[in-house]
């Protein structure tokens, strides 16, 4: 009974009813079951089994194909202006390239390549690690894996799709890079051809590896592939800077290149003959993982909502790790939280690594003479590893409940989830003074005062560009759309791409314009005072609609002893 | 000719979380026609145990054996034998509720499956909600359906994870029956429940787990 009934019912000198009360009355067990006649069980085909599911959905599908490219559409446009936006930064590339003569340039160009091949190799392990390779949805784990059937009738089509994916990404992106580094025809198709056929290699050992449940061995290699991948990209950005001499003709490693694309034939074979006659054997748990996870993020990246994917993989990331050492928090109040991140970092320290890789990027940039955009590309690099560092702050973003249970206005606690981020921006910004400075061939650019402000700077646009992308609201369809020429559109969408970059344009316009970084550092102070949540537009309207009741209420309650007040 | 050893043997099964032990050198023999009730308090380790005895996660030491043979969830054998309802049930968005049990019939070789399968639904209270999608069920439908997979197809060993959930008190009484008349037709069962209707009616042996078992 409610409060108000309560005091009506006591108002009205009548006693509470009293709650109806029923006897438990006790329940027969039934008798009568069916059971299945004891018959031997038929011998079952498992592709009948596919047959009769597709049997059974002929003609049951409610949008044509058109229809689903039409709903996606949202997709493959953002991947258009992302294509567009690649394509122009390809280009613009290959005219710097071009005009590269020195020899350092020459060898800086002709390592590149390799760059390429390691990180197509890693991101090929990730990908494999992350999913399978092999998958299966949640259902078919319930319904076909839980039956005696020959699972690797079932499978085998599901491993050729990862094997031609990581083929042709390959070979794509292979070609892609030894096409801009300036390489003839044959070079081109053997980087390509290496790139594209070390991938098919590798994915085929990431399957026997999940057959065999060796999970720690793709680990590994991806671990290596990675650390490859930043040795040869320090290696570039060494050689272009002229610290380290090396001359080497364009076509001096081909042989080598040549030999890395024969050994991924080799291992591609290997890998796919002992995964295929294996596949019956890897375990339902995690066929159904990958394909879960697949499932989950299939949504979020139809509606762009990069952050909900990433909360997918770091989801899936705890889940998997299952436990850790539980530590004893620090400190009161806010000082609390921020241990708290502290602790956290300590114990996830994975992101410190790509913390320090992103170094590369300006001094890469300074070696290669392009000091006038390294604090937008640097500060653009340093949104993408400043991210896995604000898990708080997503998390208090994501849901309003968190930030309830904490005794602290919102912009408090959101200042305290940038407290270790921005630590660790600022020992970054330190690091990278020399690049900002002119450590390069190109010779000194600014003083060493200015550039510590323009590396501050550039660190803390990379902070704020993070802080921004974490924050950000996911795109509301519920919004009315805007006519575009592609469709109706939510107007969030298009700002939702480049959330966060925004900010790093904004940031560092003043340095770009040689205004000086005291200007970009005044911008840093006015976006973090709205990024903290100073004006959250929904806090201050649910703060004006109480205010509003309270009014009301007030009202409302004046009026009520104006009634009740006896006459004299 | 009737089997001598037990249906299930489970042998010094421990399983850890991180430095958390969760289960602790246990052992179990089910043989045919028996029926054993975990019971114990949230986070006792019921739905580990059960997890670990049909292989859906590993086991840091022991063994577990089924029918004799060592289990192992990928192993077609032990499939045909072991029927599970745990908490882990997923559905095909676009298949109606018979042929997701039409599905299951034909995969384990059933010979009649239309006939089965009807039956089974008719008992499970489910014909009038034949022809829906899974996600237009009520929770208590999709568990009358999660219990009815059990039910059309061969086995030797039923694992039930709090079977009751979800059900009303006609269903928890169906349920108790069946089981019940299951075990008294010689099928080994072993359930984690918090139902005492259920525990009295079908169980032959109880075990409780946890800190506070006292055995």
């Amino acid at each position: 009974m409610s409060k108000r009934a309560r005091k009506n019912a006591k108002a009205a000198g009548t006693p509470p009813p009293a709650p109806a009360v029923t006897e438990p009355v006790p329940v027969e067990l039934p008798t009568e079951f069916y059971f299945p006649p004891d018959d031997p069980p038929i011998p079952v085909d498992e592709r009948d089994l596919l047959a009769v599911m597709r049997d059974w959905r002929h003609g049951r599908a409610t949008r044509t194909i058109m229809q689903v490219i039409s709903d996606g559409y949202i997709a493959v446009l953002s991947l258009l202006v992302l294509g567009a936006m690649l394509a122009g930064a390809l280009l613009r590339t290959q005219s710097l390239v071009a005009v590269c003569t020195t020899s350092s340039c020459l060898t800086a160009r002709t390592l590149l390549p390799w760059v390429v091949l390691f990180a197509v190799f890693a991101l090929t392990l990730s990908a494999a690690h992350l999913f399978g390779p092999v998958l299966a949805s949640a259902a078919e784990g319930s319904w076909l894996m839980d039956a005696p059937i020959r699972r690797r009738r079932l499978l085998t089509k599901r491993l050729v799709l990862p094997l031609v994916l990581a083929f042709a990404v390959g070979l794509l992106l292979g070609v892609l890079v030894a096409l801009l580094s300036g390489n003839d025809t044959a070079s081109i198709a053997v980087w390509g051809g290496a790139t594209g056929l070390g991938a098919l290699g590798l994915m085929a050992f990431a399957a026997a590896a999940q057959a065999r449940e060796a999970r720690g061995a793709v680990r590994i290699a991806r671990t290596s592939a990675a650390a490859l991948t930043a040795v040869a990209g320090a290696a570039v950005v060494s050689v272009a800077a002229g610290w380290v001499h090396l001359s080497l003709a364009p076509d001096a490693l081909l042989p080598v290149v040549a030999g890395v694309g024969v050994a991924g034939v080799a291992l591609a074979v290997a890998g796919t003959m002992y995964a295929t006659t294996h596949l019956g054997e890897i375990r339902r748990a995690r066929l159904v993982s990958g394909g879960s996870l697949v499932s989950g993020m299939q949504g979020a990246a139809f509606a762009l909502d990069l952050g909900l994917v990433r909360d997918i993989l770091v989801d899936r990331e705890s889940a998997e790790r299952g436990h850790v050492k539980p530590v004893k928090g620090r400190g009161t109040g806010i000082a609390a939280l921020v241990w708290r991140d502290v602790e956290r970092l300590y114990r996830w320290p994975r992101a410190l690594p790509g913390l320090a890789l992103s170094l590369l990027v300006p001094y890469a940039l300074d070696a290669l003479g392009a000091s006038v955009v390294n604090p937008l590309l640097s500060g653009l690099a340093l949104i993408v590893v400043l991210v896995p560092f604000l898990g708080s702050l997503r998390v208090l973003t994501r849901t309003k409940g968190l930030a309830r249970t904490l005794p602290f206005p919102t912009t408090t606690i959101r200042t305290a989830a940038m407290v270790v981020p921005a630590i660790l921006a600022v020992v970054w910004g330190l690091a990278a003074t020399p690049a900002f400075w002119g450590i390069g061939a190109a010779g000194q650019e600014r003083t060493l005062a200015d550039a510590v402000l323009v590396s501050m700077a550039t660190a803390l646009a990379g902070l704020m560009g993070a802080v921004r992308w974490v924050t950000a609201k996911p795109v509301d369809f519920n919004t009315p759309m805007l006519a575009t020429g592609a469709g109706a559109m939510p107007p969030t969408l298009v700002f939702n791409l480049f959330r966060g970059l925004d900010m790093v344009v904004l940031i560092c316009a003043p340095v770009l314009l040689g205004w000086g970084a005291g200007w970009s550092l005044g911008l840093v102070a006015v976006v973090f005072v709205f990024l903290r949540g100073t004006f959250d537009m929904d806090e201050l309207k649910a703060q004006q609609e109480q205010a509003m009741r309270e009014q009301q209420a007030l009202k409302s309650e004046k009026d009520k002893i104006r009634v009740s007040r006896p006459r004299r | 000719m009737a089997r001598q050893g037990p249906v299930l043997r489970v042998k010094d099964l421990k399983k850890s979380f991180g430095p958390v032990t969760i289960i602790e050198r246990f052992s179990l023999d089910v043989r045919a026609g028996e029926a054993v009730a975990l019971t114990g308090r949230n986070g006792s380790g019921k739905s580990t145990l059960l997890r670990c005895i049909i292989g859906a996660d590993r086991v840091d030491e022991g063994t577990v054996e089924l029918n004799g043979i060592k289990m192992s969830e990928t192993n077609p054998d032990i499939r045909r034998e072991l029927a599970t309802v745990i908490d882990d049930m997923d559905f095909f968005p676009d298949l109606s509720v018979v042929e997701h049990l039409d599905l299951l019939a034909r995969a384990h070789g059933v010979a009649d499956p239309e006939t089965v399968v009807d039956e089974v639904l008719d008992e499970v209270q489910l014909v009038p909600q034949s022809g829906q999608l899974p996600g237009t069920l009520s929770s208590g439908q999709r568990r009358r359906l999660a219990l009815a997979t059990a039910f059309i197809r061969p086995r030797s060993l039923l694992i039930l994870d709090e079977p009751e959930a979800r059900l009303d008190v006609e269903g928890v009484a169906w349920l108790a029956g069946r089981l019940k008349a299951e075990r008294q037709r010689g099928l080994a069962i072993v359930m984690a429940s918090h139902e005492p209707t259920l525990v009295d009616a079908v169980a032959t042996r109880t075990l409780r787990l946890g800190a506070d078992a006292g055995e």
